[in-house]
C-alpha cells in the first residue's frame, strides 16, 4: 500500500513537470508566434507600384521599363478618379474659382493695354469685362439656385460677344456653363458641409495613391508615395469608404462605434459613383504583387520609418551588444578568477560580492543615468572628448549592467571545476597562473559562455541603459564609436510613444521587435553552438 | 597519557593508546633490514604539519629509499594523504597549512621557503585518486609538462612513444593519440595519468590512491606497471587496500590518527607486526 502511495505521487509530480513544461513552451508560442507571423509582414507582402516606384527612385531597383508600364497601367485606372474630384471640386472650391475670375479678368486688362487703343474705349471694354466678372463673383458667393441662374444667364448671353473672343474672358462662359450644370445637381447649402468632407476624402486618396499628377512634388518623402502595400492600402480605403462618429445611444451610456458610408454624405452628386469606382479598381490601381523586400534588414529608412528598413538599427543592435560583451567578458572573467582563485574568504571580498550580487537587481534605468553621468559628462570631457552621447558610452554602460551576471556565471564555473584537475596541472610543475590559462579555464569555459549568452540577450534588448547614452532615434549610420547609434530596443520604444507613426506603420514595429528576437536568439544559438561544441571536447566524446 | 576513542562500539580493545606504539616504531630501523646498499631518497624528521592550528601529521620520522616501492596505509584520516601530499607540497592548495621539521628531497627541505616548487614538483610526479586527464587529446596531456620545461618541439614525439611504453599504455592508444583522453577507459586514463607524471622525469612517482576508482582488471595492470616502474622510480602508494600493499611494496608503512606507528618490509610488516595495532589493523579487526 506504501509503495502504491509513493508510486503515485511519483507519477502526479513527473506529469505536473511534464504538463507545466508544455505549458510553458505553448504559452512561449502564443507569444512569439503571432508576433514573428506579424513581424515577417515587413518583408513578406503585397506591395503595390507605389512600392516598386519608391524601389526605383530611392535605390535603383527595378527595370525602368517595367516600372514606366506598370505606372502608365495604373494612372489610365487612376484618371477617372482625379477626373471626377476635380469637376467636384470646381462646384465646391468656389473660392479658388473666384480667384481664378479675378486671375482671367486682371490678365484681359493687361491684354488691352498692350493693343494701343484709346483711352475710352479701353475703359468701355474693361468694364463690360468687369459686369461680367461681377456676375459670375456674385453667382459664385451666392447659395441659392433661383438667384444664381440670373446671374450665370447674364453672363452667358454674351457668350458669342465678338469683342470677348481669344481673350482670358472667354473663359468665363465654360465656368458658367460648368456652374451651371453642377448646381443642378449640387445642393449648394451643404455646400461647406461637401468642402470639409472633400478635404478628407482629398487626404485619404493622397495617401492612397501618392500626390495627384502635375501637382508639384512633395517636400516630405512620405507625402511622395502612396500605399506601398496592399494591407496599408485596405486600411486607407476602409477609412476613405466610411466615416466614424462616436454617439450616444443610450443616455448615460458609454458611446458607441457607428460608422456609415462616406458615400452617403455625397448622396446624389457625381462623387457617390468615386467611392464605388475607386473600391472596384483599387487593384488595377495599385497593381498589388508579391514581394519579398528581404533589404528591410539592410535598408535605411526614410525619417520616420515611413518607408525602407531597419538596417541602421541591426549594424547599432550589433555593434553595441557585441562591444559591450567585448568590455564586460575579459573584465568579469578575470574578476571572477580573482574572487575565486585569489581572493580568499576575507570581510572585504564577502562585501564585494554581495555588491556584485546587489548590483545583478539594480534597475537598467539606474545603470542608464550612472552611464549619463560618469562617462558622458565626467569621464568624457575628463579625456579630452566631447562630452555627448556615443556608442563608447553607450555600450560601456551595457557592459557594466552585464558584468555582475557574468561575473557571478564565471565564478561558479570556475569554481564547480574538478580540484583534481587543478592539481594535476600544479602537481605537473605549472604555476598558478598557466594552470588557470590552460587548465581551468577551459574546463570553466562553458558555465562562462553561459553567462555570456544571458547577458547577450540581455544586452540587445536593454532600451534604458542607451537611452541617455548613445541611442538616437533617427540619424545616419554611426562611422565611429564616438558617434550615437539607432537601435533595436530603442527604435521599437521610439516607434511606440512616437504620436502617430506607429498607427501608420504597424508592420515596422513587428518587424523591429521580430528583428530584435531573431537578432537575439541567433546570436544565443552561435553561443550556444560554441558552448556546445566546447562541452562536447570536455567530455571527449 | 593521551587516549582516542574511535567512533566504534565501546569496548576495550578499540581503545588506542597513541604514544605507546609511537616509541616502538622509533626503536626499530625501519626498512633497512636486508637491504643495505639502497640510497635514501626522501627523509622525513619529526615533521608536523598543520592545517590551521590542527595538527594533520604528528612527528613523522621516516626514510623512503630509492628504486622500490613504499606503501603508506592506516584508517581514513590517518594523515597518510596529507603525508604523501607533503612531499611535493600539493598541501599548499589548502589554505592555512604550515610544516614544522625537517622533510627532504635528495637532501634539499622541500618546506624551505627558497625552494623553487616547479623544480620540486617535475622531480616528483603524482597520480592522482580519481583519473583526472586534462580535456585535451592523449598527446597533449602527456606534453603538457615536457612543455612546461622546454623540451623542443622535436623532442616531444619521441617522448611521448616513451611514456606510454612505460605506462604500458602504446599499444592501446597509439592509433589515437590526437583523441580526446576523456574518451579513454577509467584504467586507461590513470594509466594515462601515471605517463604524464613519467613525462617530466621525475625521481619519485607519488600516487594516492590510484586504483580505489578502478576495477579489479584495471587495478591489476596498475599495479603490474607499478612493479616494473620501481626499476628506474621511487614510488610512494598510499592505498587503502592491504592486498595491494602486500602485492606491490617492498616496505610498508602504517598511519594512524596522523602518527607513523610502525614502518618495515613488507614482508615483515604483514607476517610479523612488531606493534599490536598494526596487527589488529592488517588482520582486519579494526578499521
Amino acid at each position: 500500500m506504501r509503495l502504491g502511495v509513493r508510486l503515485l505521487i511519483n507519477n502526479i509530480f513527473t506529469y505536473f513537470s511534464a504538463i507545466s513544461i508544455v505549458l510553458m513552451a505553448g504559452s512561449l508560442l502564443i507569444i512569439i508566434g503571432p508576433m514573428i507571423c506579424k513581424g515577417s509582414g515587413a518583408i513578406f507582402f503585397r506591395s503595390t507600384v507605389e512600392f516598386r516606384e519608391l524601389q526605383f527612385n530611392m535605390h535603383n531597383r527595378g527595370s525602368k521599363q517595367a516600372l514606366d508600364e506598370q505606372k502608365a497601367l495604373a494612372e489610365s485606372a487612376r484618371t477617372p478618379v482625379y477626373e471626377i474630384l476635380n469637376h467636384f471640386k470646381q462646384g465646391i472650391d468656389t473660392s479658388s474659382l473666384q480667384t481664378k475670375v479675378r486671375e482671367n479678368y486682371r490678365q484681359y486688362g493687361q491684354q488691352l493695354r498692350f493693343q494701343n487703343i484709346d483711352r475710352n474705349k479701353f475703359t468701355e471694354y474693361r468694364n463690360q469685362a468687369k459686369e461680367l466678372r461681377d456676375e459670375l463673383v456674385a453667382a459664385y458667393e451666392s447659395v441659392d439656385v433661383n438667384e444664381i441662374r440670373p446671374h450665370l444667364q447674364k453672363v452667358l448671353d454674351q457668350a458669342n460677344n465678338a469683342l470677348f473672343q481669344n481673350t482670358p474672358i472667354a473663359e468665363y462662359f465654360q465656368f458658367a456653363r460648368d456652374y451651371q450644370q453642377i448646381i443642378s445637381t449640387v445642393d449648394l447649402r451643404k455646400r461647406d458641409q461637401y468642402a470639409q468632407e472633400l478635404t478628407k476624402v482629398q487626404e485619404q486618396i493622397r495617401l492612397l495613391l501618392g500626390p495627384q499628377p502635375g501637382r508639384g512634388k512633395p517636400a516630405l518623402a512620405m507625402d511622395q508615395y502612396g500605399a506601398t502595400r496592399m494591407d496599408r492600402a485596405k486600411v486607407v480605403l476602409d477609412e476613405l469608404m466610411w466615416t466614424t462618429q462616436w454617439v450616444e445611444i443610450e443616455k448615460g451610456k458609454p458611446l458607441q462605434k457607428k460608422r456609415t458610408p462616406r458615400a452617403e454624405i455625397f448622396a446624389g452628386t457625381e462623387m457617390e459613383k468615386l467611392f464605388s469606382y475607386i473600391e472596384q479598381n483599387l487593384n488595377a490601381m495599385l497593381l498589388p504583387k508579391p514581394a519579398v523586400y528581404w533589404q528591410y534588414l539592410i535598408d535605411d529608412s526614410t525619417p520616420g520609418h515611413f518607408f525602407g528598413g531597419i538596417g541602421p538599427e541591426i549594424i547599432g543592435t550589433l555593434l553595441l551588444t557585441l562591444l559591450a560583451i567585448a568590455f564586460a567578458v575579459p573584465l568579469g572573467i578575470i574578476s571572477a578568477a580573482y574572487l575565486v582563485e585569489c581572493a580568499g574568504d576575507t570581510i572585504t571580498v564577502r562585501i564585494i560580492r554581495i555588491c556584485i550580487n546587489t548590483l545583478a537587481g539594480v534597475p537598467s534605468i539606474v545603470f542608464g543615468l550612472f552611464g549619463l553621468a560618469f562617462f558622458v559628462l565626467y569621464l568624457f570631457p575628463l579625456a579630452g572628448m566631447q562630452s555627448k552621447p556615443c556608442i563608447l558610452a553607450a555600450s560601456l554602460t551595457l557592459a557594466l549592467l552585464i558584468l555582475p551576471v557574468i561575473i557571478r556565471a564565471s565564478e561558479e564555473a570556475i569554481k564547480s571545476v574538478p580540484q583534481t584537475y587543478k592539481e594535476a596541472s600544479l602537481a605537473l610543475g605549472a604555476s598558478n597562473f598557466k594552470t588557470f590559462i590552460s587548465v581551468t579555464f577551459p574546463a570553466a569555459l562553458p558555465g562562462i559562455l553561459t553567462g555570456i549568452i544571458l547577458s547577450l540577450s540581455r544586452a540587445a534588448g536593454e532600451t534604458a541603459p542607451i537611452l541617455f547614452t548613445g541611442a538616437v532615434a533617427l540619424g545616419p549610420i554611426p562611422r565611429s564609436i564616438f558617434e550615437p547609434t539607432r537601435a533595436l530596443s530603442y527604435g521599437s520604444y521610439d516607434i511606440a510613444v512616437g504620436d502617430r507613426i506607429a498607427a501608420l506603420v504597424p508592420h515596422q514595429q513587428f518587424g523591429i521587435v521580430t528583428a530584435l528576437i531573431l537578432l537575439v536568439l541567433g546570436l544565443n544559438i552561435c553561443a550556444i553552438a560554441i558552448r556546445w561544441k566546447l562541452a562536447k571536447r570536455f567530455r571527449g566524446t | 597519557m593521551v587516549t582516542k576513542v574511535l567512533s566504534m562500539p565501546s569496548n576495550e580493545r578499540h581503545v588506542i593508546k597513541i604514544n605507546r606504539p609511537k616509541m616502538e616504531a622509533k626503536q626499530g630501523n625501519p626498512g633497512l633490514s636486508g637491504s643495505p646498499e639502497v640510497n635514501t631518497i626522501i627523509e622525513s624528521r619529526n615533521f608536523w604539519l598543520y592545517y590551521g592550528s590542527k595538527p594533520g601529521v604528528r612527528d613523522i620520522t621516516m626514510k623512503v629509499y630509492s628504486s622500490s616501492v613504499t606503501a603508506i596505509i592506516g584508517p581514513s584520516g590517518c594523515g597518510k594523504s596529507t603525508f604523501l601530499r607533503s612531499i611535493n607540497r600539493m598541501n599548499d592548495l589548502v589554505p592555512g597549512t604550515h610544516a614544522k621539521g625537517y622533510l627532504g628531497v635528495n637532501g634539499t627541505n622541500v618546506y624551505d621557503p627558497k625552494i623553487n616548487l616547479v623544480n620540486l614538483r617535475q622531480q616528483i610526479g603524482m597520480v592522482f585518486q580519481k583519473p583526472n586527464p586534462f580535456s585535451k587529446s592523449i598527446y597533449d596531456n602527456i606534453v603538457y609538462g615536457p612543455k612546461l620545461q622546454g623540451v623542443s618541439k622535436a623532442d616531444l614525439d619521441d617522448l611521448v612513444e616513451k611514456c606510454l611504453h612505460s605506462a604500458a599504455l602504446w599499444d592501446e592508444v597509439k592509433d589515437d593519440l590526437h583523441k580526446s583522453a576523456l574518451a579513454l577507459s577509467g584504467g586507461q586514463q590513470q594509466r594515462l595519468c601515471i605517463a604524464r607524471a613519467l613525462a617530466t622525469k621525475p625521481n619519485v612517482l607519488l600516487m594516492d590512491e590510484p586504483c580505489s576508482a578502478l576495477d579489479p582488471i584495471a587495478t591489476g595492470r596498475i599495479e603490474d606497471l607499478i612493479i616494473q616502474l620501481k626499476k628506474a622510480y621511487t614510488i610512494v602508494i598510499v592505498t587503502h587496500n592491504m592486498q595491494q600493499a602486500a602485492r606491490v611494496s617492498d616496505r610498508t608503512a602504517f598511519f594512524c590518527l596522523g602518527e607513523l606507528i610502525e614502518y618495515d618490509t613488507t614482508d615483515h610488516m604483514f607476517t610479523n607486526p612488531s606493534n599490536k595495532q598494526t596487527e589488529d589493523y592488517i588482520t582486519g579487526r579494526f578499521g
